[in-house]
């Protein structure tokens, strides 16, 4: 049995349901609760999706994944290939098991991947990658959620958006941390 | 380090004395160093020793929160007061919502009840995210229903029960969780990553959370405490003070063998404290994160960002 500390992005859980590889996590302390693991897990024979929340103090059982070094192909209808660069067999993931982190993938980069009986589960981005700035409007105001005024959005490579300090302009290069698509820094 | 993060810390900080200097709260520098801190079973205060000339060592934990001295405060006969300071908390995950040292704006005011209370956190926060549209405010109960399906009322003090919704929702059971655990764990799940972007009050909690919040007296199987949310962060956390002596020593008791149950260290219950409660009379007061409010300002999802030297560089 493993401790809860152990729940990762692309670890996979065995319970009576079946197996279930975690695609997200956060740690919580509520303050006024115990400390709690909120994770977002799926199934993989099933596919289905669910949030579910463990007690630090839990215990679970963890399965034997594989990561394996491998190239990112090409997007096509059936989903994200990418190949094995030890054997150069290829795999392919649907755009629902990928995810957000699809957007992230570009023709040719070299990533690991974490995969459960040879089959792709989930990715491991680079954590920090760096972006150039395609479209950045001169912010007059604030556009954020909240109300806040020290940010604009702008449009990097491969049309993702991100929120940026107001000096910076189209064409640098910025990085961004793919763990929740935020500006990191200048790059 | 972005010098916009930087100055924005610095404006929520003198916005927020501001509302209160202009609206008669005296501001008061509780102290930070103390013998007895606050027993909630899921803080860990930090220890340190202070010691006398003489060689005489107290042990001593920073503050987790003001909480005990501002009631002194209002035992004293202080009617509106309030702290703006750091506080410290241990073992809280670095995520980007938590720094051992955060700043934390706590108030209290006499007289009022939880509406009144809920009125004036919003009005401070409008007051310094001036876009933001009217806040809503929801029963626990309601949320429960609204966003996970599930009437909380025939689960109260039902543990039994709770665990059988918990299991029909995909969570686990086990044998250490209590009612509380439970439900945090579809309330966590199921309805907190729900509550999106319109700023919402969640009230009346289960009377098992009730924490040093008075039960409410119209139905006291809850309890008259307030959370406040904003853009998925939780900002505030406040209560109708609980000011029945034998109550009180009541929850912190439980309090107390919930730590040893926990493991936890336990420290005696503070008796000037508890003198001083049966003259605080009917108040009100809420904790305010300053940070995370600060964070909404600057549009950062990170409260190392608004950190002169964030947590990870300074220890």
């Amino acid at each position: 049995m493993a401790s809860t500390s152990e729940i990762k992005k692309g670890v996979v859980i065995r319970d009576p349901q079946g197996l279930w590889v975690v695609n997200e996590f956060q740690h919580i302390n509520p303050g006024k609760g115990a400390a709690f693991v909120r994770t977002r897990i799926k199934n993989l024979q099933s596919g289905k999706t669910l949030e579910t929340t463990f007690k630090t103090s839990e215990t679970i059982e963890l399965v034997e994944v594989e990561h394996r070094k491998m190239q990112y192909l090409y997007h096509d209808a059936t989903g994200h290939t990418f190949m094995d660069q030890g054997t150069y067999e290829q795999a392919t993931m649907s755009d629902q098991d990928v995810g957000a982190d699809g957007k992230y993938l570009r023709d040719g980069m070299e990533l690991n991947v974490t995969t459960y009986e040879g089959q792709p589960i989930a990715l491991e981005l680079p954590r920090k990658m760096v972006f150039k700035v395609t479209e950045s409007m001169d912010a007059t105001g604030g556009n954020t959620v909240s109300g806040g005024n020290m940010t604009k959005e702008v449009t990097v490579e491969g049309g993702i958006k991100v929120h940026v300090p107001l000096f910076i302009k189209q064409g640098e290069n910025i990085i961004v941390n793919t763990e929740n698509g935020e500006y990191v820094e200048r790059a | 380090m972005n010098p916009e993060f930087i100055r924005a810390r610095s404006t929520v900080v003198k916005l927020v004395r501001r509302f209160f200097d202009e609206r008669g709260y005296l501001e008061v520098q509780t102290p930070r160093l103390v013998g007895l801190p606050g027993q909630e079973p899921y803080l860990n205060p930090m220890w340190t020793e202070v010691e006398e000339a003489d060689g005489m060592v107290h042990r001593t934990a920073l503050i987790t929160s003001p909480e005990y001295a501002l009631k002194r405060l209002l035992a004293a006969g202080f009617d509106k007061v309030y702290d703006l300071g750091p506080c410290f908390r241990n073992g809280e995950p670095w995520d980007g919502t938590h720094d051992p040292e955060f700043m934390m704006c706590e108030w209290y005011r006499k007289g009022i009840g939880i509406h009144e209370l809920m009125d004036e956190t919003e009005e401070m926060t409008r007051s310094i995210l001036t876009n933001l549209p009217v806040f809503r405010r929801m029963t626990v109960a309601e949320a429960m229903k609204e966003y996970a399906d599930v009437d909380l009322e025939p689960l109260l003090g039902n543990r039994e029960a709770i665990a059988e919704v918990c299991r029909a929702h995909h969570q686990t059971v086990v044998d250490t969780d209590t009612w509380d655990d439970l439900f945090f764990k579809i309330f966590l799940s199921e309805v907190e990553p729900k509550l999106g972007d319109v700023p919402t009050f969640l009230w009346c909690y289960p009377a098992s959370m009730a924490a040093l919040a008075q039960r409410d007296p119209d139905d006291m199987r809850y309890a008259l405490r307030v959370e406040l949310y904003v853009g998925n962060l939780e900002l505030a956390n406040g209560y109708v003070e609980l000011a029945d002596p034998t109550e009180l020593r009541a929850r912190f008791e439980e309090e107390q063998a919930l730590r040893r149950s926990l493991g936890k260290d336990v420290w005696p219950i503070d008796e000037r404290f508890m003198e001083a409660i049966p003259k605080m009379g009917q108040a009100a007061g809420i904790a305010f994160g300053v940070d995370r409010l600060a964070m909404l300002l600057a549009g950062t999802k990170s409260i190392s960002d608004l950190m002169p030297i964030p947590a990870r560089e300074r220890f």
